[in-house]
């Protein structure tokens, strides 16, 4: 099947992909969207975006009245049940002796559902926490004579926990070099600069060894109650959340955050991913540097 | 089945109140912590339903109550004499509607905040596959081993498949023919890849209720709910410049959560340039 691409600058037809023809979609942009491609399925009517869900948005952006919703309906049918019996002039008795009560029963059973299911709704609503502005400079300070890929690498490493995360402050230490101090850092009183990382206090210090001693995440919900928090003292002073990952047995990282309980546990597991990951990169630049370094000793 | 009651009376401050009237009740009374999601702290329930299995799930309760008391409601109509009169038909019109509500109400539930999102499923028939082109370094090679075997472990994943410039690398659990090499499977998954068009997506695609489609994407194992497709896009304005995108697909539907597709996307972001 081919089809001709109507674009607005020259392209050249590719002819590996297959396309078919989609005028809906042309935009006034330099490409068509050409997902259309996948139009191929039988489903091409909803073209390449998904079909909007109104119910799931609605809920998602009114969750309060969402939750809420069965307490009003199984209120109203209750009302409006006994309003029903006393209209009609039958006595408000509850018993199953006629259809007609009958019908009351059931409905006021399912009314009883409504409200409970709805109080449950509510009970279990998750509290939302605000985030809170971290207070300090914009830093970006990476230790010179990396290769590019290490520190494209840490840079990426920074880019994800930033964007998924509600991380604002990076550090990472390896082999006793503070490798990179990015983010939001707490502003020195002397310079107005930000704090530089002392890393052979943070590695004498209990926060550093107890990490290393449990090789395991160390997540610190609400950093305010933590006496260790002056072993941080350049993350900003109000940084609500800290994980401190360690990077096999050489090194750690410090992620700061802006909201109490902020990291979610599919956070805490992707940090301790990429941390391992981390870990074998910069184990193997290390020990490759060393290597070349030993023979000049010898 | 048992009501759990708790006196404490709800209200969303979470602080904890004093339990002075707790030995004043004689029914049985306890407060249960809960920490469904990871967004609450300490949380004191007011009402649970519970029937005490485990492995019940108790939400769908009102879907249940609601087809058993309709089925009921109808019932009663039906075997009523035969002059309905109009009180009657109100009520049991009410009641249908009720029941339409309360099946409903599951469904509605799912898309609140905190709601659990369902487990996947691992499908019975057809084994893992693992396979990556040669034609790449071994520094990628290494990256692509790990993202998939990452995204396989820390999302509901269960299929997941990389393409840069052309050259894959798939994982998981795909419904693709047995008794192929490596190099042959990898070849049959570029031509069905080449197929469906997927190196053309400009924009994410995320289809949480996925029912199954043409021929070119019978690639997806049985009992695919959910996919997500993430484009590689090197630079927005010269899209000859495409270096792929990431396939990830979930047998469990709406399984991948703004923070998961952030987390997907991140790891893309590690592939492009």
């Amino acid at each position: 099947m081919e089809a001709r691409i109507i674009l607005q600058i020259q392209i050249p037809w590719n002819p590996n992909h297959k396309f078919s023809r989609r005028p809906s979609l042309y935009l006034p942009r330099f490409f068509i969207r050409a997902s259309s491609s996948t139009s191929q399925k039988p489903r091409s009517y909803r073209g390449p975006k998904p079909s909007k869900n109104l119910v799931a948005d609605f809920i998602s952006r009114n969750d309060d009245l969402a939750r809420s919703l069965p307490i009003y309906v199984g209120g109203a049918s209750l009302l409006a049940v006994l309003f029903n019996r006393t209209v009609s002039g039958i006595a408000p008795v509850a018993d199953a002796s006629s259809s007609q009560s009958r019908a009351d029963l059931l409905a006021l059973g399912l009314a009883v559902t409504n409200l409970l299911t709805g109080l449950v709704w509510l009970s279990i609503r998750p509290k939302s926490i605000t985030p809170v502005n971290p207070e300090g400079v914009e830093c970006k300070v990476v230790v010179s004579g990396l290769p590019t890929t290490i520190v494209s690498e840490l840079l990426w490493a920074w880019e994800s926990f930033k964007v998924a995360t509600c991380c604002k402050s990076l550090v990472i230490v390896y082999n006793g070099i503070c490798l990179i101090q990015i983010g939001m850092v707490a502003e020195s009183t002397e310079d107005k600069k930000g704090v530089i990382v002392n890393t052979d206090k943070l590695m004498q210090g209990s926060v550093y060894q107890g990490v290393m001693k449990s090789k395991a995440q160390s997540y610190l919900a609400n950093l305010s109650l933590y006496p260790g928090r002056s072993e941080l003292p350049f993350l900003p002073a109000n940084t609500q959340a800290v994980i401190l990952q360690p990077l096999g047995d050489k090194g750690i990282a410090v992620i700061g955050g802006n909201t109490i309980r902020g990291f979610t546990s599919s956070d805490q597991a992707w940090i301790s991913s990429i941390g391992e990951k981390l870990d074998a990169t910069l184990g193997r630049y290390f020990i490759d540097s060393a290597a070349e370094v030993s023979p000049e000793k010898d | 089945m048992s009501i759990r009651i708790c006196n404490l009376p709800f209200n969303s401050s979470f602080a904890p109140q004093p339990r002075a009237r707790v030995s004043s009740r004689s029914t049985r009374v306890f407060a249960r912590t809960e920490n469904d999601t990871q967004q609450q702290q300490l949380n004191l329930s007011v009402l649970r339903f519970t029937f005490g299995i485990p492995g019940l799930d108790e939400s769908y309760l009102p879907r249940w109550l609601g087809y058993g008391f309709g089925s009921l409601l109808l019932l009663n109509h039906f075997s009523a004499s035969a002059p309905i009169n109009e009180p009657q038909l109100r009520s049991e019109a009410l009641g249908i509607s009720l029941a339409a509500f309360s099946i409903a109400l599951p469904y509605i539930g799912k898309f609140l905040k905190g709601s659990v999102v369902e487990q996947r499923t691992l499908p019975e028939e057809g084994e893992q596959v693992f396979v990556i082109s040669s034609n790449i370094g071994d520094s990628l090679k290494e990256d692509l081993a790990w993202a998939t075997y990452v995204l396989l472990r820390n999302t509901s994943t269960i299929a997941v498949l990389i393409s840069i410039q052309g050259e894959l690398c798939v994982r998981g659990y795909w419904n693709c023919p047995d008794q192929m090499s490596k190099a042959q499977l990898h070849d049959w998954f570029k031509k069905k890849v080449d197929e469906i068009g997927l190196a053309d997506v400009k924009e994410t695609l995320y289809f949480p209720q996925y029912e199954g489609s043409s021929a070119s994407w019978d690639i997806l194992p049985d009992g695919t709910r959910s996919l997500f497709v993430q484009p590689l896009i090197q630079d927005i304005y010269e899209p000859q410049k495409m270096d792929g995108f990431l396939l990830v697909a979930s047998t469990a539907g709406y399984a991948y959560s703004d923070k998961d597709r952030a987390w997907i996307g991140a790891m893309a972001e590690k592939f492009r340039g």
